[in-house]
């Protein structure tokens, strides 16, 4: 394994254990499933994504 | 309906002469581990030798006993579609890589209870602790995590208060949910008790730690406005400031803001009151986002530092292997003998039912395969478990005295140092009071004697350690307010997570009476609900902190046994499952866990209750300081006033009443399940299992960590397949 390759893979791991990628993430899933529907900006999606925490404490609770 | 989806998950596979070697290997260092741990009295030994048994015995329970459960037992089928996939909205539902979700999943469940509970457990010797978190994960703890995601997966991801309402009854499922709301009250009081007692009086770590609250509302306002998004950037400049914040920590402490910043530990409880209630009730965005991430971040990095650190110092265990507090039952750290007390004090690493709230709540939503159950249920786990031994080790390798000094009680300890090493002497070990101060100075802080709660002891022990590798003695100042810069971190954002979900319990039981309450975009119900669960744990913060016979031994078995109370409702609805879909030759696989959890947990809140001495006993405790009231006396033991007896009374009161609640609680969960179990047996045709229908798969990804020959040759011929569309399936087999 190149030191290129690890890089791209450790960088790979680390966008999407912090979240990084879901944006790109939803974008690829409404693309694919929903052609029609709309695409929201990042802002916009960044701030859905909150709210709804906000909304739901319980998603992504994290224990003692 | 029972499952009558055939065993396909379980391939003929050849044993290779190469794979005996290897395991018989693994299990060669695993068991010299244990043998020298055993063989060992009297001498010191290594670190290594602990690190080999556990990590020996995880890789044996990992490879045969996960496996066996996966396969056998819960029979996880790689056809049958996870609702991740089934109901991909791109968002909370969507298929994870394994590893990405392992780490997800590490990350929700380790937090600041596997560094706490095995540091007060190592008054007993570095042994129990260390048998317990083994054996407990592997035949209890990973077990629970992995049957619970499972289970929860195939029902759509429904929390375990939900599965226990559908599959044992409204009964058990309302038990449930008192226990959970319960022991969210003291596990936060207890968290939040432990940073007030790392704080106290030290100028660099209140400041510090201070500091961590513009730090995160920069990073929010930076997430919102400026680059939305962008986390990985954010987190690294994050860490950065965090690193400064503890490097200037130690300007302020010997600067003239010195004093602004030496609080006392009740002016600390009103700060984190203040904290917890404007922190819950702020838009996640602001404070709670980027502050998990900033924990996420110190918490996986330190803890490999860590795994690192340990490797290379290879640091002596200064404990004895067995101390004679483990027979005795009267250590200073928390009273009551080895059974059942080491069991409640160590939860999280080897039991922790709070787990049972992540495996059923964010994980199974994202898992891609129910083969992954294993790695990342049962895996999760076990990593956690790792950290707890770590936490053993960072304990055990200070000297005995030390260790007592800083873990035991102020009121015990007396006044000064003099009388603190008096007080060491006086239980059988020794320390000087020269030794004291020397070692607080090394780490900056004015003085260490007293401060209880584990998190001191665990950065002394990490700073000893880092500090061999990096730096020296000179940087053991700056490791030290690392370690507790890395607890209080995970602490503050359990604190405002745990009063978010708490308040959202609130507000969802309440709005049964009164509809408006339930509205969670509804401020005053916001704050109103808010309000009662911040004064619920501000409470036991308060008491904690001003009980004479000190809060950590008071309230710590309370949350140990809460926590197990959750684990037992947890594995009374695993066990359940296996009997209900036909399953009752492998219920013994959750059943002998549950049995054993539950007489530690009624023992325990028996000897709580019931006990005759004061020093276990609530209620014994509570007569004894009523009588000497009664009899006029104005002091007794450590209460030197009135009050403070008054105090104790009160505080025993309250605490044995919440011990018998939870006892209750537990004989609740488990009769209404006896009863569906055997209803079940019976009457065979008549248990209704509630799983989500079956659909078939059409990801291809592996089960464990790295792909299986066999997973290589379906990954390529699905990628052959699928070449055009790309998406999911390929990624799912990067490797």
């Amino acid at each position: 394994m190149t030191v290129k390759s690890a890089t791209a893979k450790i960088w790979w791991y680390v966008r999407e254990l912090t979240g990084e990628t879901a944006y790109e993430r939803y974008v690829a899933h409404v693309r694919k499933d929903h052609p029609d529907a709309p695409v929201p900006s990042r802002r916009a999606f960044e701030r859905e994504r909150t709210d709804r925490q906000e909304a739901d404490p319980r998603q992504g609770f994290r224990c003692c | 309906m029972p499952e009558t989806v055939p065993d396909t998950s379980r391939p003929a596979r050849r044993i290779t002469p190469k794979s005996i070697v290897i395991w018989s290997l693994v299990a060669l260092v695993g068991a010299t581990g244990w043998g020298v741990l055993a063989l060992s009295r009297g001498e010191e030994i290594s670190a290594a030798w602990l690190l080999a048994a556990a990590l020996g015995s995880y890789a044996i329970a990992y490879r045969f006993y996960a496996k066996f459960i996966a396969n056998r037992v819960l029979k996880v089928d790689k056809k049958r579609a996870t609702p991740a996939e089934r109901l991909d909205n791109g968002v909370d539902f969507h298929p994870t890589d394994r590893r990405v979700l392992f780490g997800h999943h590490f990350a929700a469940v380790a937090g600041a209870g596997p560094l706490v509970g095995p540091v007060l457990a190592a008054q007993m010797g570095y042994l129990p602790g260390t048998i317990w978190i083994v054996a407990g994960v592997i035949f209890a703890g990973a077990v629970q995590d992995m049957v619970v995601l499972f289970f929860s997966t195939r029902r759509n991801g429904r929390s375990l208060g939900q599965m226990a309402r559908d599959e044992i009854g409204p009964f058990g499922g309302a038990a449930a949910l008192v226990a959970v709301f319960a022991i969210m009250i003291i596990l936060l009081a207890v968290l939040a008790l432990v940073i007030v007692n790392a704080l106290k009086g030290s100028p660099w770590g209140v400041f510090s730690i201070a500091m961590t609250i513009p730090i995160a509302l920069f990073m929010g306002v930076y997430l919102r406005v400026l680059r939305p998004g962008r986390v990985t950037e954010v987190s690294v400049i994050g860490v950065a400031l965090l690193l400064l914040a503890i490097v200037s920590g130690r300007w302020v402490a010997e600067s003239s803001l010195a004093d602004t910043f030496t609080l006392e530990p009740g002016t600390l409880v009103i700060w984190m009151v203040i904290y917890g209630f404007l922190a819950s009730v702020l838009p996640v965005w602001m404070l709670l986002a980027p502050r998990d991430y900033l924990s996420t971040f110190m918490k996986v990095g330190t803890i490999v530092l860590l795994a690192l650190g340990v490797v290379i110092a290879m640091p002596t265990m200064k404990m004895d292997a067995v101390t004679a507090f483990a027979t005795s039952g009267q250590g200073p750290v928390f009273a009551g003998s080895m059974f059942p007390f080491v069991f409640i004090t160590i939860a999280c690493g080897a039991l922790s039912g709070f787990h049972a709230l992540v495996s059923s709540g964010t994980t199974p939503k994202m898992i891609q395969k129910e083969t992954q159950v294993r790695l990342v249920g049962y895996g999760s786990m076990l990593t956690e478990s790792f950290v707890a031994i770590m936490a053993v080790i960072c304990a055990c390798i200070l000297e005995p005295g030390l260790y007592f000094a800083v873990n035991s009680p102020a009121g015990a300890l007396g006044p000064t140092l003099e009388s603190a090493s008096e007080f060491v002497k006086g239980i059988g070990f020794s320390i000087t009071p020269d030794q004291l101060a020397q070692m607080a100075k090394d780490v900056g802080e004015p003085s260490i004697a007293g401060k209880t709660g584990g998190a001191p002891t665990f950065a002394l022990g990490m700073s000893e350690i880092f500090s061999a590798v990096i730096g020296g003695a000179g940087m053991k100042a700056f490791w030290y307010h690392f370690a507790i810069m890395f607890e209080a971190l995970f602490i503050l954002t359990t604190v405002d997570a745990g009063t978010r979900v708490g308040r959202f319990m609130l507000q969802d039981t309440l709005g049964n009476v009164w509809k408006p309450l339930r509205d969670v975009s509804w401020k005053p119900g916001v704050w109103l609900t808010s309000a009662v669960v911040v004064g619920g744990w501000g409470y036991f913060l308060w008491v904690g902190v001003h009980d004479p016979l000190g809060g950590i031994n008071q309230l710590f078995p309370l949350f140990g046994i809460a926590n197990q109370l959750l684990a037992a409702v947890a594995l009374a609805v695993g066990t359940t499952l296996l009997i209900k879909s036909g399953r009752l030759k492998w219920a013994w696989v959750t059943g002998i866990p549950l049995a054993w959890d539950v007489a530690v947990t009624l023992t325990a809140s028996w000897q709580k209750v019931f006990s005759d001495d004061p020093k276990v006993g609530f209620f014994a405790q509570r007569d004894l300081y009523q009588d000497a009231l009664d009899a006029g006396k104005t002091e007794l033991g450590t209460a030197k006033t009135r009050e403070a007896m008054e105090t104790i009374v009160t505080n025993s009161t309250v605490d044995g009443v919440l011990a018998a609640i939870f006892a209750i609680l537990i004989v609740i969960v488990l009769a209404d399940a006896t009863r569906v179990c055997i209803k079940a047996i019976r009457n065979p045709g008549s248990a209704e299992i509630k799983e989500a229908e079956y659909v078939e798969s059409k990801i291809v990804a592996p089960a464990g960590l790295w792909a299986t020959a066999e997973e290589k040759a379906e990954l390529a011929a699905a990628a052959a397949e699928s070449a055009p569309e790309g998406g999911t399936p390929v990624a799912a087999g990067k490797s």
